[in-house]
């Protein structure tokens, strides 16, 4: 087996005397899609803020690439090879959708203006959205902007995404489109960690499943093992009340 | 009524209007990034940094501007030894007292943007100083323009508080006339309407902003 591209070792994070994760321990290969899920407040956000240092952990260590990022001397250099795509899409309003995307290329990855657009308008081609690379985040739906912020992610040819219940914030009929450039991703061989509610995206697209509760890891599987006998009767009750079994 | 009075001192009055002009300009020019680093202090992490930036602005807006450009038109030269003259201990005192309102005019303007927009930008590797200045900074600056234009219109009306230590500003200049002439009425009402027409069309200002900004939200 080669190397992980992500070795979580005994990670804890507090929030002030709260506990959010319990020395996690566990490890994410290039190539895979894995869904986190689990109930609200059980650290499933908390885990992926880890992935990129965007949550200050105390104790344990995050190696992404081979890179400990407790001690690292340039974190910023680390996060600009992992994408990141947030529940409220996070778009900036006082650009055009065009600078949201090349932004981090122009000024964390000095790529030349020129080339940095030219690569905006391909990821805009392929999220589906080319047509509005000059209009401004408030023009455009919420679909549309969650598939920018999706397309400002891959600007940064990331070697990891990760995804942070990027559809919680949407009308149903707008998760689908969103839904679908995430499973084009993970299909094209992106590595990906996604935090969601969406069991049916979870068992069509993802290779492997893991069940959090109260900040530890209960449960990981590969998919069609998770959803034919989870393991855990949390995952258990977890499931029956999110696929709707009454 | 006698309005020909006003035409007889325009030079006179104008010359007034020139230094009033004059002393909000240089404590807007000055006040404004001194603020910025202060405000920029307030939120600052640090308690170090924190707890003075609060210190200077809560001593200054619970005192009277008067006593400030008192404080330095009498005290400081006490101080340092040798007396400043009226324009730059009044300009001083303003920029004083006014830089800690634009302090919370600029902090609350960066605390209206969303703490995520941070960490978005955080998260695609740019530093905190790219993300303050390209993403924090111009979102906080559309936010608080209508605050600052009024501010300035404050800063304009308060330079009238020269009066007190004898700078030849427009209302003082004004006084000066009708004591010469005994014309108040003309000249007062002279003074209001040229207030009037300055503080109005910054308001105006103020109002044209406030409506872009909803619009662009």
């Amino acid at each position: 087996m080669t190397e992980p591209l992500v070795k979580i070792t005994d990670l804890s994070l507090w929030y002030e005397k709260y506990r959010a994760l319990d020395s996690i321990t566990t490890d994410f290969h290039a190539g895979k899609c894995v869904v986190i899920c689990g109930p609200s407040g059980s650290g499933k956000s908390s885990l992926l803020r880890c992935v990129n240092r965007l949550e200050e952990f105390q104790e344990g260590d995050v190696l992404f690439d081979g890179q400990s990022l407790r001690n690292c001397p340039d974190i910023a250099a680390v996060r600009s090879e992992i994408g990141m795509v947030f529940q409220h899409f996070e778009l900036y309003p006082h650009m055009s959708i065009i600078d949201n995307i090349t932004l981090a290329p122009r000024y964390a990855k000095k790529k030349p203006k020129a080339a940095a657009e030219a690569h905006a308008m391909a990821l805009l081609d392929r999220v589906g959205i080319a047509d509005q690379a000059r209009k401004y985040p408030a023009e455009l739906s919420g679909g549309q902007q969650q598939r920018a912020a999706i397309a400002r992610a891959l600007a940064l040819e990331p070697k990891l995404m990760l995804f942070d219940e990027p559809t919680s914030a949407l009308d149903p009929e707008m998760i689908v489109e969103v839904l679908r450039v995430m499973r084009d991703l993970a299909r094209d061989g992106m590595t990906m960690l996604v935090v969601t509610h969406e069991m049916a995206f979870a068992r069509e697209v993802s290779d492997e499943i893991i069940f959090m509760d109260a900040g530890r890891i209960v449960e990981r599987k590969e998919t069609p093992d998770f959803f034919a006998n989870p393991h855990s009767k949390r995952a258990q009750d977890f499931l029956d009340r999110i696929l709707m079994k009454i | 009524m006698d309005w020909a009075v006003i035409p007889a001192n325009l030079p006179f009055l104008m010359k007034g209007l020139w230094v009033s002009f004059q002393l909000a300009i240089f404590v807007i020019a000055l006040s404004f990034p001194l603020a910025c680093v202060i405000a920029i202090g307030r939120i600052s992490n640090r308690w170090w940094i924190r707890y003075p930036s609060a210190t200077f602005v809560n001593a200054m807006r619970s005192n009277p501007l008067i006593l400030i450009v008192f404080w330095f038109f009498f005290l400081v030269p006490l101080i340092i030894g040798r007396p400043v003259g009226d324009f730059a201990s009044v300009m001083i005192a303003f920029v004083v007292f006014f830089s800690a309102y634009f302090t919370e005019i600029i902090r609350s303007g960066i605390q209206s943007v969303d703490r995520n927009q941070i960490q978005a930008g955080i998260s695609t590797g740019l530093t905190y100083f790219q993300v303050m200045r390209m993403i924090v900074l111009p979102q906080a600056m559309r936010n608080m323009m209508p605050a600052l234009v009024t501010e300035c219109i404050i800063i304009f009306q308060g330079t009238t508080i020269a009066y007190v230590i004898g700078l030849r500003e427009f209302l003082n200049s004004t006084f000066l006339v009708t004591e010469r002439t005994i014309r108040p009425v003309e000249l007062y009402l002279f003074a209001a309407m040229v207030y009037f027409t300055v503080c109005f069309a910054g308001s105006c200002l103020a109002r044209y902003l406030e409506k872009k900004k909803v619009r662009t939200r």
